[in-house]
């Protein structure tokens, strides 16, 4: 197994309390597969995918527990300059959200491309240079040779967006943790980004984490999903499946509140009531408070229920 | 009701929170020195006595606790020196201030409410007098007229008077477009009135902070000026002009160097950090001065 | 952006002509210039003489562009004390001054960057703490009392550094701090503030998910993007060194512009003083316009821009 997260539980410790963010995720992502890990904003997502990487917020940020193996290594105990130097851009790579600001715009993109390549002694010198030529025209950037010296502002978004993925490919990493990487840019060049991703993982054999809200999205390139509610995973399984037969109520309704063409409504279908504070989580089913089916049951933490190949939920309806 | 007394406490010492005390103590030390004169001087500050030409501070060897912080190369008291030297720069203070600050603000509110052509040439004298460094238009009067305490204050005039233009403006034009001035106009009131009335309350914060900020780089100036010999003259006493005269032993007597300095020193920085916690309090917007 | 850089060139313009006609009436304020040059006792009729040939006897105005005239071409009359013309006497001298300015630019910058770095990488730490401290400090010094203090300890006390002239390159050491000293706090400030700012960006969070060490992301991923906003103020800074270079020439007898005007203000050498204070305002102006073509130099997305 490529990935393997267990009971995963990180901690922000904030001024008014700790908040547990993340609190007992586990999943697992298998060779040049992708797993979608869906959820709505302040789900614990994205600390999730930075948990991986420990880019947690420097002094606020903790995780308190669980564990982290990638190819069989633990990730939680390595040291902090292990963590750069072999894992982070090397081992495993985030493409992060917002294209038009995660590129340095006083240094070109032959610096910035070449430079996990250099600090993980990949390549220097003139080799150096054609390694970033090469991963730049892996992901259609136009005549890369000429465009070394030139500046991020000089590119257009979906093109700054495939500046990036270069440099998280440049030294073939095994995983590749992308956090909602098409949610700023228009439907035209989200097409063209999720058709990058494809082509990556067809071409290096990388796992794919991909971190968005976006459902559609999700449907497009994973293969399986895991739907996170309140720091936890409610439901896991393989996407057609989920979206065919959702489980938990929590994807159910979910599902339910996407618009249809020819449906004649004239309100969207919003799941009524906000998600839990994570500083003091209800001790059951954190979903309990907004569920259209809860029982009496649920103020107990529900277990996982399997529901056969590879598709899991935690409700008690299904227990 | 306890509650209630908590609260009240709080309202009556919340302006107080985190005054700066200490940059006040000195300040009115200074201020005290300045106004009360001969006082507290322990000698005049003119007296010569050659006999007890430098002398080190008392609590060095050679010095006595008859002349605390020694004496200069004429014999004369440097405590009471220091003390007397605070009247020249609250004098200088108070009406380079008040002069500049009253042009200024003046300038700045006609340009910023007027706007248009008026504005235009405030903006072209403002770039044109801060096209000459103020030490060289210091220069060039001193050059023309008689030196001295007139001068520093002329000087620092024409230097600071398109500091405040600028700022008022700025808060001028932001005031224009408010509901009540186009009021006031419909209603017919006149322009000065509405300067008056209207206008100048509103900028009273801004040009508090302002004047309390430039304390500190006056004392600075009237320092520099009078060091060259520019500002004020003997027998007048500056904290400037003393270091000037100490320059020429400054191998005998490393205190006649460093305790008037020092005292420039304290001054300005007593002032601004009390200028930093009025604007703290009272416009925070001009942190980006 | 040529439109923009021809608009601020004019600007420019005005403000010079502005001074000249600044400095020209101030000079003429002081009373008769040519009670200086004749002896006290020289007859009424040679005084006629001379006031008509040195053509003080023209309308205020008809002098002011003979002088602008003049000074066009250079001639901005002979020093009253040296017998040569000012303009060669203030040429002279110039290189000296821009030397100290540019020495005294680079020490404040020196301290500014690492301090200010520092202060944003370990925010609230010591380095910070005490970073502050001295510059409210050295914003409360005079230029000049620091010159003398840096003469007292490391001139006379130890012995280590020369307090006067021009000559070896340690000469310039202490006239370089003194200059320099002041504008270090409100340096620290932009590069602090400017590093904190750049330190919570995307590019760099993205660079340090990648593994780039963390001492490239600060002195060189940072840094470079918070080194903008000070790089464009250097004009600004070099225009204060102008300023301040008069006193502290005058301390250290450094042989500039500066200390040449301070001598002929008292001296009450005209000419000199004019074309001293002349160029010092057309190298002041032309410092602050650098501000606005530095931007395009320092940001690649402003030197794109059409």
């Amino acid at each position: 197994m490529l990935l393997k997260v267990e009971n995963l539980q990180t901690h922000l410790h904030l001024k008014r309390g700790v908040l547990r963010a993340v609190d007992g995720i586990s999943l697992e992502v298998g060779e040049g597969e992708t797993l979608g890990l869906v959820g709505e904003s302040g789900s614990g997502k994205t600390l999730t995918g930075l948990s991986l990487l420990r880019l947690l917020p420097k002094g606020s940020g903790r995780i308190v527990g669980g564990s982290v193996a990638l190819d069989g290594q633990e990730l939680t105990t390595l040291s902090e300059s292990a963590m750069a130097h072999d894992i982070r851009g090397k081992r495993i790579a985030m493409i992060m959200q917002d294209p038009m600001t995660s590129l340095n715009p006083v240094f070109s993109i032959g610096d910035q491309v070449g430079n996990p390549l250099r600090n993980h002694e990949i390549a220097r010198g003139a080799a150096l240079r054609s390694a970033v030529v090469d991963v730049l025209s892996r992901v259609r950037i136009p005549s890369p040779d000429k465009r070394l010296g030139d500046y991020p502002h000089q590119f257009s978004g979906g093109q700054r967006q495939r500046i990036v993925a270069a440099m998280a490919i440049g030294c073939t990493p095994r995983l590749l943790v992308a956090d909602e990487p098409t949610t700023a840019l228009d439907v035209t060049i989200q097409v063209q980004i999720i058709a990058l991703l494809r082509q990556i993982q067809a071409d290096t054999g990388a796992g794919i984490i991909l971190i968005t809200h976006d459902l559609g999205v999700a449907a497009s390139l994973c293969r399986r999903i895991a739907v996170m509610y309140a720091g936890q995973i409610v439901e896991t399984g393989p996407v057609r499946q989920i979206y065919r037969a959702p489980a938990h109520p929590y994807t159910q309704a979910l599902l339910a509140a996407i618009p249809r063409l020819g449906q004649k409504r004239t309100r969207l279908a919003a799941i009524p009531g906000q998600p839990p504070s994570l500083i003091d989580p209800p001790t059951g089913c954190r979903f309990a408070a907004r569920c259209p089916v809860r029982m009496d049951k649920c103020a107990e933490a529900p277990p996982t229920t399997v529901l056969g190949d590879g598709h899991s939920a935690a409700c008690w309806k299904l227990a | 009701m306890r509650g209630d007394a908590v609260l009240r406490t709080q309202w009556r010492f919340g302006w107080m929170r985190g005054l700066p005390w200490l940059p006040l103590l000195v300040l009115g030390a200074v201020g005290a020195f300045a106004a009360g004169g001969e006082w507290f001087l322990p000698y005049d500050p003119n007296e010569l006595d050659l006999g007890a030409s430098f002398k080190p501070p008392s609590w060095q060897d050679g010095g006595t606790t008859a002349y605390l912080l020694g004496t200069d190369n004429l014999g004369r008291d440097i405590l009471s020196r220091i003390m007397a030297g605070s009247r020249v720069s609250v004098i200088v203070a108070f009406y380079a201030i008040l002069f500049s600050g009253s042009i200024g603000a003046l300038m700045g509110m006609i340009a910023g409410y007027f706007g248009g052509r008026v504005d235009a040439v405030l903006m072209r004298l403002i770039e044109i007098q801060q096209s000459v460094p103020a030490i060289a238009l210091a220069l060039i009067l001193a050059a023309a007229m008689e030196p001295g305490l007139s001068t520093v204050v002329v000087v620092i005039v024409l230097t600071y008077w398109a500091w405040y233009a600028r700022i008022i403006r700025g808060e001028i034009m932001a005031l224009k477009g408010r509901d009540y001035i186009a009021f006031a106009r419909v209603a017919g009131v006149s322009t000065p009135v509405i300067f008056a009335r209207h206008l100048l309350p509103n900028i009273f914060n801004t040009l508090v902070v302002l004047a309390t900020l430039q304390v500190g780089q006056v004392i600075l100036f009237e320092a520099s000026l009078s060091f060259l010999g520019l500002g004020i003259q003997q027998p007048d006493i500056s904290w400037g002009l003393m270091l000037s005269d100490a320059r020429q032993y400054i191998t005998n007597a490393w205190w006649a160097i460093t305790l008037p300095g020092l005292a420039i020193m304290m001054t300005c920085l007593s002032a601004n950090v009390f200028g930093d916690w009025l604007r703290d309090r009272l416009d925070p917007q001009l942190r980006q001065l | 952006m040529s439109g923009f850089l021809a608009r601020r060139l004019m600007q420019g313009l005005v403000s010079i002509v502005g001074a000249s006609v600044i400095i020209f009436l101030i000079s003429r304020m002081s009373g008769d210039p040519i009670l200086i040059l004749l002896p006290n006792d020289a007859p009424p009729s040679l005084i006629e003489e001379t006031r008509r040939n040195l053509g003080l006897d023209l309308p205020l105005w008809t002098q002011y562009f003979i002088f602008a005239k003049n000074a066009l071409v250079g001639d901005f009359g002979n020093s009253y004390r040296w017998e040569m013309p000012a303009l060669d006497l203030i040429l002279d001298r110039l290189p000296a001054t821009v030397e100290l300015a540019i020495f005294g630019l680079l020490f404040s910058v020196a301290i500014a960057v690492p301090v200010g770095v520092m202060s944003a990488v370990h925010r609230g730490g010591w380095i910070d703490r005490i970073g502050r401290v001295f510059a409210m400090l050295g914003q409360a010094m005079p230029a000049f009392w620091v010159g003398l203090l840096l003469i007292l300890v490391f001139a006379i006390h130890l012995n280590w550094l020369p307090a006067f002239g021009r000559g070896t390159p340690s000469h310039i050491i202490l006239p370089a701090i003194a200059l320099g000293w002041y504008p270090v706090a409100a340096q620290t400030r932009i590069v602090r503030s400017a590093m904190l700012d750049v330190l919570d960006s995307d590019h760099i969070r993205l660079s340090r998910a990648l593994g780039t060490p963390e001492r490239l992301i600060v002195w060189k991923y940072a840094l470079r993007n918070a080194a903008v906003p000070l790089l464009t103020m250097l004009g600004v800074y070099f225009a204060a060194m102008l300023g301040g270079a008069f006193v502290v020439e005058t301390i250290f007898a450094w042989p500039g512009v500066g200390r040449t005007v301070v001598e002929a203000v008292f001296s009450r050498d005209f000419p000199v003083v004019q074309a001293g204070v002349l160029f010092t305002s057309i190298l002041f102006v032309l410092s602050n316009l650098l501000v606005d073509i530095s931007y395009g130099v320092v940001d690649p997305r402003i030197r794109d821009a059409r």
